[in-house]
């Protein structure tokens, strides 16, 4: 049995592992979404939550940089289009969450092989992964070098490094998150795994979207 | 218990045929053209095989039986098998083929198979196999012609015609083989045992692989990493994509080829793109050091050879390095004015003895200098035999890594058997001679990152 996990439960996992995540908490009505966003400090990202909906944007599940007075609307609208889209999917709520910093767009990924057990991903997000496929992979456990040799191998590199007087982002942030992600694979029995967007600037990692499949129990 | 098969005293053919178009005719034959120990014909119809008492059974053979060559149809493949157990064979070589590979009553009759090899407590290589050369014991059980050059490449092939096909090939290269192993069907020894074999194998100082799938791949990395020995491989089926995204964008580009290769990288398996790829990377292993690092002077008797090579290092990374001023003036005196004495060395169609000998002297001296490519471009003027007979001789009394490429057609020939009879490995173009140094280079650069690894992880 294959289990998947929605955004929320798959970055409270990477959180478990010490892996930075977006503040966020699922709100269950749009007074609820309106205190947490209140909470975190507006502008917020807001994106249903159910575990039938692994691709939320193809349902007009998610909207960015929602402000103070958008909030009650924005909640009641992405309902009723996901409920057109998707009719009958068991909906949790709506996930409000922190906007995520500036910063590189990164992916991290695993997937669970038939012959060599768990694969790690590394790569630069966006259009470097969907048309280039510039990414590297290990076999995991890996550690910290390891990580590191990953990062430097992409094409892309010298952008993390920082090119035309930008400031470098933390490779070593990037380099903790693959290491953990690593030391969950077996451990979570996950099958699949994508953190996309890791955002990556120059004081840290986090992870601002994630979905996992895992061996059910 | 490898060694049963690879090293066996004595060895019953079941199947052994006087016809020598048929597997057990050809497979005997060359049996008992080279091995030294006791071989048993088995065939029931027949009173006498190629001159030998035949047997109906390996249970009727009154002396010890080590291994055996099983080349009988399909359907007597189980009870042959169990015949082996009972008279005490250790090792099997099942040629017979009808077994997985053609689908699942295949399959369940090699289960079958493999409990009553398990029962006995013998090892099997197949079935679907097309058997195995060892060559420091003269053991032939294939059907390939001739026993290669001795030497210390072992081949282990999952495609058994293939894989005899370019056994064959090797020959006429002049590459020396140790061992060639067709896997087949891998139902009991597998790629995992044979690297550990091998690892410990004294007479294997190459592991070359001919791969469609490995399995147990943790354990294979794992026997990778250990053994000091350099594993060449071409996996094919890089064309097979990974599932379509059905979940995650890992799950979409993570397809069993990028797998394959990240894997192989970590336990230090070169992975090559082509057959030729993989034994040219063999010939420079099995006659050449290991370089101290990755800077390599070139020499060359013509500019445009030379530039190719140089940008083949550069793809591969490898640095065409400085050299000594020192080294520069001893070269000097002895290329025309007009000529580079700078790394590539270009001795502007000068490929006298003297030169030679002078500028390879010279260059392996270097301190900054690894290795060296030593090139010859034929011409109507020159004379390939000097510039082989100097690299082969200050090559003997130098440590570091020469790879040498003799261009050119007929004119060449006594030029590359005196290359080959030195030891040098010699490659046809510029491309091939970086492509087998950069393996080396590899290779090397491997064996550190599991010293400095083990290192990190004793601290």
């Amino acid at each position: 049995m294959t289990k998947i996990l929605t955004e929320h439960e798959a970055k409270k996992l990477l959180a478990k592992y010490g892996i930075p995540v977006t503040e966020e908490r699922i709100a269950g009505s749009s007074d609820e979404a309106f205190d947490i966003a209140m909470e975190l400090g507006m502008p917020v990202a807001m994106k249903i939550s159910s575990p039938e909906i692994p691709h939320k944007s193809d349902v007009g599940g998610v909207v960015l940089n929602v402000k103070e007075d958008e909030i009650k609307t924005t909640y009641s609208e992405i309902l009723s289009r996901v409920k057109k889209a998707v009719p009958g999917a068991s909906i949790e709520g709506i996930l409000v969450q922190q906007m995520a910093p500036a910063g590189h767009e990164t992916i991290v990924g695993l997937k669970k092989d038939a012959q060599f057990g768990h694969a790690l991903m590394f790569g630069l997000g966006g259009i470097f992964v969907e048309v280039y496929r510039d990414v590297s992979f290990r076999v995991v456990p890996i550690n910290k070098s390891d990580a590191l040799s990953m990062i430097s191998e992409i094409k892309g590199y010298p952008i993390l490094k920082g090119i035309r007087g930008k400031m470098p982002a933390d490779i070593d942030a990037i380099a903790r998150v693959l290491v953990s992600v690593s030391d969950m694979a077996e451990k979570e029995n996950i099958i699949e795994l994508d953190i996309n967007p890791l955002i990556v600037n120059e004081s840290g990692a986090i992870a601002v979207d994630a979905r996992a499949m895992v061996e059910g129990v | 218990m490898l060694s049963s098969i690879f090293e066996p005293e004595s060895i019953a053919v079941i199947g052994a045929s006087n016809n020598e178009t048929k597997w057990g005719g050809r497979i005997l034959k060359n049996i008992l053209s080279g091995f030294k120990g006791q071989v048993f014909p088995v065939n029931p119809k027949e009173k006498e095989v190629q001159g030998r008492t035949s047997y109906s059974s390996v249970l009727d053979i009154p002396y010890e039986v080590t291994m055996a060559v099983i080349a009988v149809p399909v359907q007597l493949v189980l009870n042959a098998v169990e015949e082996c157990g009972k008279k005490g064979v250790k090792g099997l070589i099942v040629v017979s083929a009808g077994f997985s590979e053609t689908g699942n009553a295949g399959l369940e009759l090699e289960q079958k198979l493999l409990s009553i090899v398990k029962k006995y407590g013998m090892r099997m290589i197949g079935p679907n196999t097309l058997g195995i050369v060892n060559e420091p014991v003269n053991l032939n059980a294939t059907v390939i012609g001739r026993l290669p050059r001795p030497g210390t490449i072992s081949f282990i092939t999952q495609s058994g015609t293939l894989g005899l096909a370019i056994a064959e090939w090797t020959i006429d290269m002049g590459l020396g083989l140790c061992k060639v192993i067709s896997t087949g069907n891998k139902a009991d020894i597998d790629d995992v045992d044979l690297i550990e074999y091998l690892d410990k194998d004294p007479s294997t100082g190459v592991i070359a692989m001919y791969a469609e799938g490995i399995k147990r791949g943790r354990n294979f990395l794992e026997a990778a990493r250990r053994t000091k020995k350099p594993i060449i491989a071409i996996k094919t089926g890089r064309s097979k994509r990974g599932a379509k995204a059905v979940f995650s964008h890992t799950g979409s580009i993570a397809g069993s080829d990028e797998v394959y290769s990240a894997a192989f990288r970590q336990a230090g398996i070169l992975r090559v793109d082509t057959i030729d790829e993989v034994f040219d990377a063999a010939l420079a292993f099995s006659c050449q050091p290991l370089p101290r690092g990755n800077n390599v002077a070139i020499l060359s008797n013509g500019g445009g050879a030379s530039i190719v090579a140089t940008d083949e290092c550069e793809r591969h990374g490898i640095n065409i390095v400085d050299l000594a001023e020192e080294t520069k003036e001893k070269i000097k005196k002895v290329i025309p004015e007009f000529a580079s004495a700078s790394n590539p060395v270009d001795t502007a169609g000068t490929s006298s003895y003297t030169a030679y000998s002078e500028i390879i002297k010279a260059l392996l001296l270097d301190k900054n200098v690894d290795a060296l490519i030593a090139i010859y471009v034929h011409t109507l003027m020159s004379d390939a035999i000097p510039p082989a007979e100097a690299v082969v001789e200050i090559k003997r009394k130098c440590p570091k890594p020469v790879i040498a490429c003799w261009m050119g057609g007929k004119g060449i020939e006594e030029g590359v058997d005196i290359l080959k009879n030195g030891c040098l490995p010699n490659y046809s173009v510029p491309e091939r001679a970086v492509k087998a140094l950069a393996a080396l280079i590899r290779h090397r650069e491997f064996l550190e990152t599991v010293k400095t690894r083990a290192a990190e992880e004793s601290e």
